[in-house]
């Protein structure tokens, strides 16, 4: 109490009139979020200002709801601003004051971020107290010019086969996830995230999760799986859910990109997961029509390309005289009925370095996760992958996509000649082989080991519907058996002489165990 | 085209002549009339009483805690750029006054020094 008293007594001494004006404004009119204000004709685009519930009421009044809410100036106009309300907006009523800030919207950033829960402004929402960053940063920045930038070569491991063999994602690319709801999207990149606990700590990713639109409920769930594997030790998560502003909904995954920013300047690598910016587009497309801004097509607001473009743009892998850093982006999309050619997937296509789509047949038909190879790209490609998997996995695309033409055939033709049954049966094997289940990244050397063991053969002699159990069972062998070879494929990230002799008996020895026992 | 109409009529109640800006209105109605676009009449009140209201929420605002400050206020006020008539009494304020124009607010009250002091203590 005493503590309290001398404070007190101190800020009062010490306090001094404050000299000069500021620029204020008066809210006109409020309604959906949006408030137009007049005055404040100095404000500048983007720039947060802060709603003062305490003007005019009394001093014991103001005392009982001191905070400010907070706004974000969108629209310039002759006669005054139009702003969103980042937060309740049934508190802002006609007449309220209106203060600016002078300074973008900005959010705290910091490494004591890690292993918490916060909001777009990044408030924590996790009741486990303030975040304790103290560095603020403003989430609209301009992305890293070319000559910061340099090429993406070295691989981020998802632990989900079919894409680190087909579709690698380096450090600093921006990979597109698309697919309908309910096909494994969010499943592919959870993944990606619990398999970086894999990964030695000194070239961990920090990975950022932002939730957008979605329910707190699965928020809350995702959150406590991360925490059971272990991954929230490296993990942000920024949740914008359905029932926040739409506001908030769309700034959260600039708040997502800033705060994984902060980490690559320091020259560490980070991830960010979108999930997922077609609700993005729908809150962004909400705001823009109570702005008053002309719809176009879709009803989405012109600059709606500029709006995914200039956030992926900051995913960048940066040069060696800026720390060497990364950013890698995983924005998901969701489609309607498969339907790659909407406005929104078009647009996230073409900015993206790839994507990995997901096809709800595949994925109905059992296939996990259901990936359709055919249309799935990483324009990145091979650079980004190890010499160990580029060795193994050289092929499988290849011979995936002419499988799928000979099972189309298959279906009008009873009578097969052997060659073509031997194909259509090693094409089985091999989708049997990427089949994963959700949550079980496998770490990059198991990968690697197993479809070595299906590209050179090994596994010929088992039938396609039983690949899958022989495959547990290879896998448990392996760990087991054949620690040594595994650590010198982790570390040399690549499959030398030694190791490919030593892994060849290995698989022998286990074909024959496994051939002695059937 | 509402706008334009309602930025001349705007323009001429700054004169501040009545009869100007009566000879304003009915030229304006003729024209409408001629023209065919009497509907547009209703809309263009709509429009000016937005301006007034805006207008009424921006101008020269001088609040006192107590009326004896009231002179010294205004003065202070006037040398700030608002200049005001008179001052109204809001005993919220507790102590020093405060006043606002066109966007522009500079507050020398208590309340808002208390304020500021609770915040800084209690965050």
């Amino acid at each position: 109490m005493q503590s309290i008293i001398e404070r007190i007594e101190k800020e009062i001494a010490a306090w001094a009139p404050e000299v000069g004006a500021e620029e204020t404004g008066i809210v006109r009119a409020t309604s959906d979020g949006i408030a137009e204000i007049d005055g404040l004709s100095a404000a500048a685009m983007s720039e947060m200002v802060f709603f003062d519930p305490t003007f005019d009421r009394t001093l014991v009044e103001a005392l009982k709801d001191p905070n400010p809410i907070y706004g974000l100036v969108l629209n310039l106009e002759e006669d005054g601003v139009r702003a969103v309300i980042l937060g309740d907006s049934t508190k802002i009523h006609e007449g309220m004051l209106v203060r600016r800030l002078g300074r973008p919207l900005s959010i705290p950033v910091g490494e004591s971020l890690v292993g918490r829960v916060v909001n777009a402004l990044g408030e924590p929402v996790d009741g486990k107290g303030p975040t304790g960053a103290k560095e603020v940063r403003p989430i609209e920045r301009e992305a890293y010019g070319v000559i910061d930038r340099a090429s993406v070569n070295v691989p981020l491991h998802t632990g989900v086969k079919a894409v680190d063999a087909m579709i690698p994602i380096g450090r600093g690319q921006r990979e597109l996830i698309i697919g309908d709801r309910g096909t494994g999207k969010t499943s592919i990149a959870i993944d990606t995230i619990i398999n970086q606990k894999s990964e030695p700590a000194a070239t961990r990713p920090v990975c950022i999760y932002v939730a957008i639109g979605q329910k707190e409920s699965k928020t809350a769930k995702l959150a406590a799986e991360l925490d059971a594997r272990g991954a929230m030790e490296y993990t942000i998560i920024v949740s914008a859910p359905a029932s926040a502003p739409a506001a908030l909904q769309f700034l959260a995954p600039f708040a997502g990109a800033t705060i994984g920013e902060y980490f690559m300047e320091q020259g560490k690598d980070a991830l960010v997961v979108y999930d997922d910016l077609s609700k993005q587009a729908v809150a962004y497309r909400q705001m823009s029509l109570l702005l008053r801004r002309p719809p176009g097509r879709e009803a989405y607001p012109g600059d709606i390309f500029y709006l995914h473009s200039r956030l992926l743009e900051r995913a960048a892998k940066l040069s060696e005289e800026r720390g060497g850093g990364s950013l890698t982006a995983l924005p998901i999309i969701e489609t309607q009925e498969g339907d790659v050619s909407a406005y929104i997937p078009t647009n996230v296509i073409s900015i993206t370095d790839g994507q990995i789509y997901l096809e709800a047949n595949l994925f109905n038909k059992g296939q996990r996760p259901a990936i359709n190879v055919g249309i799935s790209v990483s324009r990145v490609g091979s650079a980004a992958q190890t010499k160990a998997m580029k060795k193994v996995a050289g092929k499988i695309k290849l011979e995936l996509a002419q499988f799928r033409e000979l099972e189309a055939f298959m279906q009008f033709s009873s009578d097969l000649d052997v060659e073509t049954k031997k194909r259509i049966d090693a094409g089985r094997r091999m989708t049997e082989i990427l089949n994963q289940g959700r949550g079980a990244p496998l770490p990059f050397e198991m990968e690697a080991s197993v479809i070595f063991a299906a590209t050179n053969g090994y596994l010929d002699s088992v039938a396609p519907e039983e690949v899958s159990a022989v495959e547990i069972k290879l896998r448990e062998y392996l760990a087991r058996e054949a620690g040594g070879v595994l650590t010198a494929i982790r570390e040399s990230k690549e499959i030398r002489e030694e190791s490919e002799k030593a892994l060849r008996e290995k698989l022998d020895a286990f074909i024959a165990r496994t051939a002695s026992v059937a | 085209m509402i706008d334009d109409y309602t930025r001349l009529l705007e323009a001429t109640a700054e004169l501040e002549d009545k009869a100007a800006a009566d000879a304003a209105v009915t030229k304006l109605i003729l024209h409408l009339k001629s023209a065919g676009r009497m509907k547009m009449l209703p809309e263009i009140a709509r429009e000016l009483k937005k301006v007034a209201a805006r207008r009424h929420a921006l101008r020269p605002f001088v609040e006192v805690a107590h009326r004896k400050e009231e002179a010294a206020a205004l003065r202070a006020a006037s040398e700030a750029g608002i200049i005001a008539r008179h001052a109204v009494v809001n005993y919220s304020l507790i102590h020093g006054w405060r006043a606002r124009s066109a966007g522009k607010l500079v507050d020398h009250s208590a309340k808002r020094a208390l304020l500021q002091i609770y915040q800084k203590v209690t965050l």
